[in-house]
């Protein structure tokens, strides 16, 4: 029961702290969006939480509410905020945005409605401790975590290349 | 589960092949041909990375595998080997074509990128599970974006990558919210076990936006339209041979591993005997959901790559437009959905690739004496550099579709197994119609670059083009390729149509 209002709370939370995020009616300050996305992502580690996934939770706060919002407010800070602020919103493109959401909205809609209310995965068997997750990594899922890995490599190569200036 | 790790090393024993291959070449650039000419620089790493794939590719040949690990994760069986084999050789070709170049001091950085992109395709072509799929999806991508912003000195290769990057990380996004929506509804990560778990679910709206997501970000990977935006510029904008690799490799992996996915049943029944038929009913139910979508990207994709194609000046926009046509010859190879369809598809698509790598080689040769790749810099090639001109005749009739060479029979393959598949109501018919007209089309706008070759006067003050050997034996090893397939077909076909035997389809 309680699980219930918990999972309503924070599944609210996230949809409007993430509305908030790329449309906020009061602020067009950048750092604002990046604040709310802050409480966004808190409000999914609140999810995570009541799925039994508590180690997913804290990295999701540790990694995202804190490194990588960190990095984000550096960027956005060493950027020229003024004109951001004050650029105009165009007509074209939000009646654009509005109808593409709302084709999506409805589609969810209505096939929310179509299908039967008791399917979906039932009651999931998370176990969320960092030792099941760890067995998982190095098991099942050790291909994946290998070719991550490479990615990391393509993205350290590609950044220390594309940041440094060319001295010739 | 118990997995044997010396079996999964055996196993993926040509992917890290090339890993270290790739991680040799940055680490050989970094220590011992550092202070070289970047000339050689680039003929002793480039000879590394090919070494590499050579050694993968014998590897595959010498030790035939066939063998499902980690439930689909990486499936190893003849077809996706042969498919492999076609991948590195592509790579192949790239590195060879790019050693001429100039456009940057990172040589190992480059080739290494490369090396670890075809890494991506080749983990993209043994998978059969959507969590897989998405990461060597993102493996090579990334490689990709980086090797399109490569030449630092130019800001149309950074504009390029962004336009590329951005349209690339939009369409990820869509795949991977399809493919979230699809385990939500299923519940599995395994196609084959996706296939079974959806049978009985009958075709709900959910799955129809599951499979328009997956369409749309697949639909980017192999630029089709109207998801084909970024392609013009990131073809012209590219490094000529990063362009290459974008053209001929990555469609190769996209298209295998695109119609693998809208194929579940079929190929998804391998996992575990049982899914098998039950998989393959699942989607023949499906496939009135995703064929008119399919249908209809293909049919814009033909009709407006073609139509544009034909007014561009820049030969690479024009192979671009051209690439866009051809990736809707190529769904019609898709829709088809069956063995046969998928063994036309892969020769489309080899034989496609190896002759856009020859073309773009070509366009490489003549930009780096002229700096521009409009089509007036072509003028009176022929009398400038013969052999060069001789290559890009091949490969542009190729492209067309003038029957000795590959991509005539690519096309016929791909649309016999059409009207094969709809043969008791002629379903696609009207898809082969148009395709043959637009090919008719197509026709204009290649000859119109011979045209510039043999016919127009050379400009005044022109001298002959200087071209390396190297340069020269490889284009003519790729022309010589095409014509061999062309003439030969069953090469490739007959290994093809034994191996999808082999491999159950």
């Amino acid at each position: 029961m309680v699980t219930d209002i918990l999972f309503y709370v924070f599944a609210i939370a996230t949809l409007v702290f993430g509305a908030l995020v790329v449309a906020n009616p009061f602020s067009r300050n950048p750092v604002t969006s990046a604040m709310f996305l802050v409480l966004t992502i808190i409000s999914m580690a609140g999810l995570f939480v009541l799925l039994h996934a508590f180690f997913l939770a804290a990295v999701q706060v540790l990694v995202y509410a804190g490194a990588v919002m960190v990095l984000f407010l550096f960027v956005i800070m060493l950027l020229d905020l003024k004109e951001e602020e004050q650029r105009k919103i165009k007509k074209t493109g939000l009646v654009a945005g509005l109808v593409s959401v709302g084709a999506i909205v409805a589609i969810f809609i209505r096939s929310l409605l179509a299908s039967e209310p008791s399917r979906g995965l039932g009651d999931p068997q998370l176990e969320g401790s960092t030792f099941a997750l760890g067995k998982l990594l190095f098991t099942d899922y050790l291909l994946p975590f290998e070719i991550v890995s490479l990615l990391l490599l393509v993205a350290m190569v590609g950044v220390i290349l594309l940041s440094k200036k060319d001295l010739k | 589960m118990n997995v044997s790790y010396l079996e999964l090393l055996k196993l993926a024993a040509p992917e890290t092949i090339v890993v270290l291959t790739a991680l040799a070449a940055l680490v050989v650039d970094l220590t011992s041909t550092r202070d070289l000419e970047a000339r050689f620089r680039f003929i002793i790493n480039g000879m590394i990375a090919c070494a590499g794939c050579v050694a993968a590719i014998v590897w595959m040949l010498v030790m035939p595998a066939h063998a499902n690990a980690l439930e689909g994760m990486f499936v190893v069986d003849p077809l996706t080997q042969v498919v492999k084999i076609a991948l590195l050789g592509l790579t192949l070709f790239t590195v060879l074509i790019s050693m001429d170049s100039t456009f940057t001091e990172h040589i190992g950085e480059y080739l290494a990128l490369i090396l670890l992109a075809a890494v991506g395709m080749m983990f993209l072509v043994s998978a059969e599970d959507i969590l897989m799929i998405f990461i060597s999806l993102e493996l090579t991508s990334l490689s990709l974006y980086i090797l399109a912003a490569f030449n630092k000195r130019d800001v149309n290769s950074a504009e390029a990558a962004l336009k590329y990057f951005l349209f690339g990380g939009m369409a990820a996004a869509f795949t991977l919210f399809g493919l979230s929506l699809l385990y939500g509804l299923s519940g599995a990560t395994n196609l084959g076990q996706i296939a079974a778990a959806l049978e009985d679910k009958g075709l709900d709206p959910l799955l129809i936006v599951a499979m328009v997501m997956i369409v749309l970000g697949f639909g980017f990977k192999v630029a089709a339209v109207p998801f084909h935006l970024w392609a013009p510029d990131a073809y012209q904008g590219a490094p000529t041979p990063s362009a290459a690799f974008i053209a001929s490799g990555s469609k190769v992996a996209s298209f295998f591993i695109f119609a693998k996915v809208m194929m579940i049943g079929f190929t998804g029944g391998e996992t575990n005997g049982v899914h098998e038929i039950a998989g393959s009913a699942a989607w023949q139910q499906f496939v009135s959901g995703w064929t008119p979508v399919v249908a209809v990207v293909a049919v814009l994709s033909m009709l407006l790559g073609n139509l544009v194609a034909i007014v561009q000046s820049s030969v690479k926009r024009l192979i671009a437009y051209s690439a866009i046509a051809h990736a809707g010859y190529m769904l019609i190879g898709v829709m088809a959905h069956s063995g046969e369809a998928v063994a036309s598809l892969v020769y489309y698509a080899v034989t496609y690739g190896l002759t856009t790598i020859g073309a773009f080689g070509v366009v490489a040769v003549v930009e780096a004496r002229s700096k521009d790749d409009q089509l007036a810099s072509f003028a009176g090639l022929s009398r400038r550099a013969p052999v060069v001109s001789l290559c890009m005749m091949i490969f542009m009739l190729s492209l067309a579709g003038i029957p000795p060479l590959a991509g005539f029979f690519g096309k016929f393959y791909v649309f016999a197994a059409a009207l094969k598949t709809g043969a008791p109501n002629l379903g696609l018919l009207w898809l082969v119609i148009l395709a043959i007209a637009m090919s008719a089309v197509s026709f204009y706008y290649y000859l119109q670059v011979l045209k510039q070759i043999y016919v127009a006067d050379m400009p005044a003050g022109a001298e002959e083009l200087r071209v390396p050997v190297l340069g020269q034996v490889v284009l003519g090893l790729i022309a010589v390729g095409v014509i061999l397939l062309g003439c030969a077909p069953n090469l490739l076909v007959g290994v093809l149509q034994a191996s999808i035997k082999a491999a159950g389809l």
